[in-house]
């Protein structure tokens, strides 16, 4: 039986898709994806900058803290003001300093200003499409509403 | 030719060209099938176009243990089912009982599809195409699914999202239908 009504319904001519419509579906789906790409780009903006904004000046605390306990102020400014004696002793001073030089603080603010540094210039390469992203879909429908009457206004 | 299957492992590696090639498989079955629910042309362009994007959005989560091709049709029904909300126009089914008789096609008067017509038409195609728009359209779809999309019973099930035996049920009283109004001419 199954047979024979394929066979039937093989006589049904099926509603033929509009030509166009394959690129229409392409379309859409690159559409998506720019949509989602710049989505993820966004979210990775602003979890860069939040970031930044307080690791940068966080580190920046620490850094300037251990090197106030570090004594490498106290090495610096004795080698500046008796510089004749750093001369001869230049191997010792360079080993204390390079001892007391507080490591962690400054890798801790390296990186967290190379973020700063990374999100900045982030922002400054993709800035159109961010904003354009941002403007799009956050703006409240007022706001597009009232540009849009002062545009027609203008006209 | 690669099975539905090979296309979206190849599109997931990075291949952009099998996701085409899979949209193309489908585009007609899809098209004629979303158009058949929400009978209009432009609406069904519409559909056909947010079926695939919905595709394409969760085909990464697609079980691929699974058959591709009732996934799509699934998609496609839940798409010109939310396409008939937004009409907000009453589906025809709502008038279905539990039987499947339809309250309306009592009353309703349909002047394309007078048995005289019926009669009249010449091509074996235009004869069926006129009896299938006689069907309520849970016959009907049942119908089209199994002889036009060429789905197993437990596919279609799976696709309209109701009990294999309710989808038996429909199938035999759908063909007990047809042929009545096939006899008729």
């Amino acid at each position: 039986m199954r047979q024979d009504f394929e066979k039937l319904f093989s006589h049904l001519k099926p509603a033929e898709p509009p030509t166009g419509l394959f690129d229409r579906i392409i379309l859409a789906i690159r559409r998506e994806q720019e949509l989602r790409q710049t989505k993820r780009l966004l979210f990775g903006f602003l979890f860069l900058l939040f970031a930044s904004f307080i690791a940068t000046p966080l580190s920046w605390t620490m850094l300037v803290n251990q090197v106030e306990n570090s004594g490498i102020l106290y090495l610096v400014s004795t080698a500046i003001s008796d510089f004749g004696t750093f001369l001869t002793l230049w191997q010792d001073f360079g080993l204390a300093i390079l001892e007391s030089l507080p490591i962690m603080g400054i890798i801790v603010f390296t990186i967290s200003f190379g973020i700063a540094l990374f999100t900045l210039r982030l922002f400054l390469y993709k800035k159109r499409l961010l904003l354009g992203y941002l403007i799009n879909n956050f703006t409240p429908l007022e706001i597009i509403g009232q540009e849009k009457n002062t545009r027609q206004t203008n006209l | 030719m690669d099975s539905d299957q090979q296309l979206i492992a190849d599109y997931l590696k990075g291949d952009e060209k099998s996701l085409e090639i899979l949209i193309k498989r489908y585009l007609k079955p899809i098209y004629s099938f979303v158009y058949r629910y929400v009978g209009n042309e432009q609406e069904a362009e519409d559909a056909t176009q947010e079926v695939f994007v919905k595709a394409w959005r969760n085909l990464k989560k697609f079980n691929q243990k699974k058959k591709f091709k009732t996934w799509i049709f699934t998609i496609a029904k839940n798409t010109s089912i939310d396409f008939l909300k937004k009409k907000k126009a009453i589906p025809f089914s709502k008038f279905e009982n539990e039987e499947g008789e339809n309250a309306l096609t009592e009353k309703l008067i349909d002047p394309a599809l007078l048995p005289d017509e019926l009669f009249e038409q010449t091509s074996v195609g235009e004869m069926l195409n006129a009896a299938m728009k006689r069907l309520t359209p849970k016959y009907r779809m049942v119908l089209f699914l199994r002889y036009n999309d060429h789905f197993t019973f437990r596919e279609i099930a799976n696709i309209l999202k109701e009990s294999i035996d309710t989808i038996k049920t429909r199938h035999r009283r759908g063909i007990a239908i047809l042929r009545k109004i096939l006899k008729e001419k």
